[in-house]
């Protein structure tokens, strides 16, 4: 059915207008005198709504995805084995990987016994989704806080293993570099959804009846654990 | 050398409203920025006051394009159609009061008309060729349609617009914006300072309205409306036939403002105080010019207030609030006028 259409009855004054307007006049005023003073702050950023930006640039989230990073370990190795599933997870297909096998002499560089010969990623390409991340199960490959990407020529565009090492030295410089991500322990992640189906529960109108209630509950936080042990599985397969 | 006197008056009243249409470019632009929460231009010069320069550059130096299908003398008539009444409006208006040198009085005022009050209006009813035209000219629908906007507008304003300026009339006894100036000495009923505004209070409403719609300017920006046709009458133009409409727009504006101090806010007078009593026939000079140019100031910024705060209006509101408000209003005013000129002189 269509709402029926109310139609506001203004008052006098909002009849007349004028006083209206004068009201408007004052708050836009009061605006023109805030940032006409904020202006006149020092540093670059002076009036709060606005970053002007290469003066100065906002705080990056810390799960900011930017251009990619070849990771190194503490003792400064490659962490890649080069095994390409982040090839294989890239929707995009940017990132070519050939694998190459550590030569003698070399062991000190790479964590593995395999390293990548070549490592590229077409940022012309990449939509920065992060999935290649997800899949590395070395946690070799991370997309970094760098965001200023654009270049002159397609070329310069193909990030390859010297650059990405590079935007990895400069994350650490500036220290930028994620903390790295550890698996969540199986119990300590069952809590929250153990608390979030207690809340349910509460929060489910009274009609329902309590059995059912329950029965709904016990049956999401059964899916929880079933999805919760799949990814265990999987992370230890990835691990091995 | 009277005519050499004129020529530099009407050279140094030219640039200094060109000067001033300028300034108000950027304070239109930072000064919305400042109102919207935003910065504004500000990276050409100190606070982006070169920004006006840059602009001007650039319309010079883009290509002169004309449609195909345009009218081609009608479409280069129209910008100029639209600047020369803008130009010349002013030469009636006083910009300060006299100043002495050498023995000599030269009056700040380029023509010391007494009729110039009627020039002021003739010269202000003409701009709305340029725009019909350029309309026309564009053959473009959405130009046509602002053209035809900006005549019934300035068709449904002229009249209240005259019938508030008529009352002031009636108040000062003459047409001569000089003499309309020099009346406003003094005070009012012993503590008011002797201005038409306090006199006409309801015809200074009238004139600010009806000015605001005759310089096109928001809330009654509908020849240009540019959410419901693109630009209006300049859509087709760029470069500096552009620049001609926009530039033109702001000596209107300023030519309005000055008018409206000649008229209700006692020209260059102060209030409660004498200038010409303490200060040297020269200094006097310079002082009244800087009183006037402050006033005119005030009311240049209060346009860009207004555009900043106030919505544009529906075209038949337009239309309601001219025929069915204020024409009405504006004859009360003129009655009650009439009435208390009639009975007290």
């Amino acid at each position: 059915m269509a709402k029926p259409v109310v139609k506001k009855k203004y008052t006098l004054t909002e009849r007349v207008y004028l006083i209206e307007i004068i009201k408007g006049l004052g708050l836009t005023f009061k605006h023109f005198v805030f940032n006409v003073k904020a202006s006149f702050r020092p540093g670059p950023h002076t009036v709060p709504t606005c970053w002007q930006y290469p003066e100065d640039r906002r705080e990056i989230a810390p799960i900011f995805r930017g251009a990619h990073m070849l990771m190194l370990d503490d003792q400064g190795r490659i962490k890649c084995v080069g095994c390409g599933m982040c090839a294989k997870a890239c929707p995009a297909q940017c990132i070519t990987v050939k694998r190459g096998k550590v030569a003698e002499g070399e062991e000190s560089k790479y964590v593995g016994k395999t390293y990548p010969e070549e490592f590229v990623v077409d940022l012309t390409r990449c939509i920065f989704c992060g999935f290649c991340e997800e899949a590395c199960p070395k946690g070799a490959i991370v997309l970094g806080p760098e965001y200023e990407l654009a270049q002159y020529t397609r070329e310069e565009c193909q990030l390859t293993k010297e650059g990405l090492l590079a935007n990895y030295y400069k994350a650490k410089e500036e220290g930028k570099l994620k903390p790295p991500k550890k698996p969540v322990p199986v119990a300590a992640s069952a809590e929250p959804v153990a608390k979030k189906a207690a809340a349910a529960k509460k929060a489910a109108p009274k009609k329902v009846e309590a059995q059912g209630a329950e029965a709904k509950g016990d049956a999401k936080e059964a899916k929880a654990k079933e999805a919760e042990a799949k990814k265990a599985e999987k992370e230890q397969k990835s691990e091995g | 050398m009277n005519w050499v006197i004129a020529i530099i008056k009407v050279v140094f009243i030219w640039t200094w409203c060109l000067l001033w249409a300028t300034v108000m470019t950027w304070a239109e632009r930072r000064g919305s920025a400042m109102i919207q929460d935003r910065l504004g231009p500000n990276r050409a010069g100190p606070f982006g006051l070169f920004q006006p320069i840059a602009d001007g550059i650039k319309l010079f130096t883009k290509e002169e394009f004309r449609p195909k299908t345009a009218r081609k003398i009608l479409f280069n008539l129209g910008p100029i159609l639209f600047a020369i009444p803008a130009f010349s409006a002013y030469a009636v208006i006083p910009f300060g009061d006299k100043i002495v040198i050498g023995g000599k009085e030269i009056l700040l005022q380029v023509a010391d008309v007494n009729i110039g009050f009627l020039y002021v209006l003739a010269i202000g009813a003409l701009a709305v060729y340029g725009i019909v035209v350029g309309g026309w000219g564009s053959n473009n629908k959405y130009s046509i349609l602002g053209g035809l906007r900006s005549t019934a507008q300035l068709i449904s304003y002229e009249v209240p617009w005259g019938l508030a300026l008529l009352a002031a009339v009636f108040v000062y006894g003459t047409f001569d914006l000089r003499q309309i100036a020099l009346e406003q000495t003094g005070t009012f009923l012993g503590f008011l300072p002797n201005w038409g505004v306090f006199k006409q209070p309801l015809g200074f409403l009238i004139f600010t309205v009806a000015a605001y719609a005759e310089a096109n300017r928001v809330p009654f920006d509908l020849p240009e409306a540019e959410s419901e046709i693109v630009a209006g009458y300049h859509t087709e133009y760029g470069g500096m036939r552009l620049g001609l409409y926009l530039f033109g727009e702001y000596v209107n504006l300023y030519t309005l403002s000055a008018l409206c101090v000649t008229l209700y806010f006692g020209a260059w007078n102060l209030p409660y105080i004498d200038m010409s009593k303490f200060l040297g026939p020269i200094s006097y000079g310079i002082a009244s010019f800087v009183v006037f140019w402050l006033k005119v100031m005030v009311f240049l910024l209060s346009f860009i207030w207004v555009r900043w705060t106030v919505p544009r209006f529906r075209y038949d509101q337009v239309m309601r609030l001219g025929w069915k408000t204020l024409i009405p209003l504006a004859l009360f005013n003129l009655l009650i006028t009439a009435l208390f000129i009639q009975l007290t002189v």
